[in-house]
């Protein structure tokens, strides 16, 4: 019980008073952040690399980077469930069902579960953490090309589960993603795709900004024109706390979602999106009313929100095991404990005991700290929807556009979000469900990439993806999956 | 009030030598306005900043770009009275912020760290840039160059560069870039045309990608950046081959080169210097070359170096100018002699 033993000197080193306080402000920053829409983790942790780079403990270091990156995961949900105004790819789930409930006076109902689920999928992604992170960290690095392939066309299939009432239209939203996902440097052969000869344009466009243009400004727009909605409560507030029946249809979800999003969330090519939409998906087939979904069924944010907290938990594991960062942020504490003398890798749990343990152990910590100081705050974020939408719309977005603006210093990326404002508020107009959109944003360039890739590999032969036996195995799933849905028309075809 | 007239000083200097570097150079000429003040004596006082100064790294936080910059930030302030401020601008793969710096005034207030780094050098010779890689830029100091290695999987049976390439004869073998069109597929390219084998090459999302395409074994090897590729050979997951450097890496003397190995290709490396915008004054850039090899000598700047794998050499700005010309000649040829087109 190595494990053990580390974790109890690792609390030894949490619960010191200056990594206790800086485990806090940590948390406590995370969620500010990722309750104001537009500033990310990323974003947050690269303005405070200077300040970071001079903290003298690697530790501390970690312990409030790492705080900042699942603080925010619990704030995010916060705007996506309030203002339909999604901080980061895996919250884009969340304001299916979440904004939904807001709007039906039962937002305290969806935050408070929210953030019950995320403390329950953080601890149990930290518990994980503890004492099978080696072995789970050998197995994502098996995850090559093929494997990404096939894994995300499952996600594909779960994403056209999004569309609502029109497959069509579902299907010409899922294509317009893929289309926005293409433009920018081709990586395969350095191609422009769709530039027009704009620089910037050359990177493609950033997925934050597209969420928030399309769910976020795209709603506020919409609002501009319902005239009663001009200067009157948005929604009423309702009851702060779940019911009874309410955790009866969410425990389950939250346990399912933590398995899934922790599983997925290990993995270093974006794991945690694909943990929410497997996990809504999940949720929207073992439920007993799936036509709730996508109307304020509670299952649709318990079960995603576990999920990305999850993830998030999980992706520390190549971080702290491998020494691969599998995200952004994961990307700058990464550079921060390199700086710091600290190489994260296979070693650092034999070389820097103090730095695996103490952090793991006030991830325990932060994430009892998040839920004590979230759950309070429900009901104050709650009172954000009295507020007149002539007054809270500008608001919102101006701390938008601040926040495109501070993460990428470029004003064209500004433009970009008005942009995708105005195609979000027509597809309001034209009853267009934006859900699957986003999701074939992340999804296309994984398949297309991990596709082209492969067949690089294997110089052009498909066998690559039944040979590996992940590969092979996934595939067999998309099949089902597929099938079952043959099926289900054929049958329902000839009744 | 009594800062005024130093301030007026160098703006009117810098005013003055834009204007001669602008159009036809008149020296004489002062700027209209500039009749009663007498001219700036810039040799009584040296240059200096007044205000913050920033330094835009064209690449996003946490890479090793960035990570200089932040190990040059720690250690500014022993040496110049005023902050640095470091701006990511990562756009475009690096375009963004290098077009930026190509466009700001030339007033000693703007640089960008990591000109040299590669896709600067050899992306606008590919495709139309907005920014011309020479001409737009003054070179101001080298700090660091980060040299291509080559890795093959632990589990790999390769044991050397030699039957590598041997084996490239005869089985698909296949490489991990980390883009396309850039230093990695450049040198990888290089390499098995000076080999006479054929290596297919995989691009990925960035270095971090391809760096764990190699770590999980997915391709037979891969080229790299110290600073990515050393966590992981201290870890014993990947095992180095050879080094593209003329010269053994002094951090790494058990490491071949591939000259050493009868394979004909040799490259400086991912020159990461700074840069400012073209007409830069010459006591503005003699201020920072001289502040920047100081740093270079800074004990705390060359540990965190160490600490983050990453190399200190120092060049001053004609040295460093004159290896930039040289190296972007030097893809010129390669990509003529690789026939590498993105159209």
């Amino acid at each position: 019980m190595e494990s053990l033993q580390g974790l109890i000197d690792g609390f030894g080193i949490a619960l010191g008073a200056n990594n206790l306080l800086f485990a806090f402000l940590g948390a406590l920053l995370g969620t500010a952040i990722g309750v104001l829409p537009g500033l990310g983790p990323a974003g947050t942790i690269s303005l405070l690399l200077p300040v970071v780079y001079q903290m003298g403990s690697s530790t501390t270091t970690v312990i409030f980077l790492a705080g900042i990156y699942y603080g925010s995961m619990y704030g995010g949900s916060t705007t996506s469930i309030l203002l339909n105004l999604p901080g980061e790819a895996a919250s884009v789930i969340t304001t299916l069902d979440g904004y939904q409930m807001a709007q039906k006076g039962r937002a305290g109902a969806a935050l408070s579960i929210a953030a019950i689920g995320s403390f329950i999928a953080g601890t149990i992604g930290v518990i994980g953490l503890t004492f099978i992170a080696p072995p789970l960290a050998e197995f994502a690095l098996d995850f090559g090309p093929p494997e990404y392939f096939s894994l995300t066309l499952v996600g594909l299939v779960l994403a056209v589960f999004l569309s609502g009432s029109s497959v069509s239209k579902g299907l010409l939203t899922l294509a317009l993603g893929m289309i926005l996902a293409s433009v920018g440097l081709d990586p395969i052969t350095g191609k422009l795709r769709f530039t027009f000869a704009s620089v910037g344009l050359q990177s493609g466009f950033d997925f934050t900004t597209l969420a928030m243009g399309i769910f976020g400004l795209g709603e506020i727009f919409y609002n501009l024109e319902q005239t009663d909605a001009m200067g009157t409560v948005t929604a009423k507030i309702g009851r702060l706390f779940p019911t009874a029946s309410d955790w009866v249809q969410s425990r389950w979800a939250i346990l399912r979602g933590s398995v899934m999003g922790f599983v997925v969330g290990v993995l270093p090519g974006g794991g945690g999106v694909l943990g929410s939409l497997a996990s809504y998906a999940v949720e929207q087939k073992l439920s007993k009313h799936p036509e709730e979904f996508g109307k304020g069924a509670i299952a649709g944010v318990a079960g995603p929100e576990s999920a990305n907290n999850a993830a998030s938990t999980a992706s520390f594991i190549p971080l702290l095991t491998l020494g691969i960062p599998s995200n952004s942020s994961i990307a700058m504490i990464f550079a921060a404990l390199l700086i710091q003398g600290v190489t994260p890798g296979p070693f650092l749990i034999v070389e820097h005991p103090e730095v695996f343990w103490g952090v793991t152990a006030s991830m325990y910590i932060g994430n009892v700290m998040l839920l004590i100081l979230n759950l309070p705050l429900v009901g104050l974020w709650v009172q954000l929807l009295k507020v007149p939408f002539n007054i809270l719309g500008p608001v919102v977005v101006l701390l938008t556009v601040i926040g495109v603006y501070s993460t990428s210093n470029d004003i064209f990326q500004v433009f970009v979000l008005i942009f995708f404002g105005v195609i979000g508020y027509l597809m309001r107009k034209f009853r267009f469900e934006p859900g699957p959109l986003p999701m074939a944003f992340v999804l296309a360039p994984m398949i297309e990439n991990s596709v082209r890739q492969s067949l690089l590999m294997s110089r052009g032969s498909l066998n690559i993806f039944i040979d590996r036996p992940i590969s092979a195995t996934l595939l067999g799933v998309f099949a089902i999956m597929v099938l079952t849905q043959v099926f289900k028309a054929i049958r329902s075809r000839k009744r | 009030m009594k800062r005024f007239p130093k301030v007026m000083g160098v703006v009117l200097t810098a005013a003055m030598l834009l204007a001669g570097c602008g159009g036809a150079k008149k020296e004489a000429a002062p700027p209209a306005g500039n009749t009663t003040t007498p001219a700036p004596t810039t040799q009584a006082k040296a240059w200096a900043p007044e205000k913050p100064v920033t330094m835009i790294v064209p690449y996003s936080a946490g890479g090793s770009t960035d990570v200089l910059a932040r190990v040059v930030e720690k250690v500014w302030s022993k040496y110049v009275n005023q902050p640095l401020t470091v701006v990511n601008k990562p756009g475009a793969s690096g375009w963004e912020g290098r077009d930026s710096v190509a466009k700001a005034k030339a007033d000693g207030y703007t640089m960008f760290m990591g000109y040299g780094s590669g896709e600067d050098l050899i992306a606008p010779q590919l495709r139309t840039a907005t920014f011309d890689p020479i001409k737009d830029f003054t070179p101001i100091s080298l700090l660091s160059a980060h040299s291509v290695l080559f890795v093959v999987p632990a589990e790999s049976p390769y044991k050397s560069m030699q039957e590598l390439m041997a084996a490239a004869k005869t089985k698909p073998i296949n490489a991990a870039l980390s883009g396309v069109g850039n230093l990695m597929d450049i040198s990888v390219r290089a390499l098995a045309k000076a080999a006479g084998a054929e290596i297919t090459g995989v691009p990925f999302a960035g270095g971090g990608p391809a760096t764990t395409a190699m770590v999980g074994n997915q391709v037979d090897i891969g080229p790299g950046h110290p600073s990515e590729l050393m966590p992981h050979v201290k870890g014993g997951r990947l095992r180095i081959l050879a080094t593209a450097t003329p010269e053994r890496d002094p951090s790494l003397p058990d490491v071949p080169t591939l000259k050493e190995l009868g394979i004909n290709f040799t490259n400086p490396g991912s020159l990461k210097g700074v840069a400012m915008p073209k007409g830069t004054p010459a006591e503005i850039v003699k201020f920072y070359e001289d502040t920047f090899k100081k740093i270079s000598e800074d004990p705390d700047f060359k540990k965190g170096m160490a600490d983050a794998f990453q190399p200190v050499i120092y060049k001053n700005s004609a040295e460093f100018g004159t290896l930039i010309k040289s190296t972007f000649d030097n893809y010129t040829q390669m990509i003529k002699d690789l026939n590498i087109t993105v159209k």
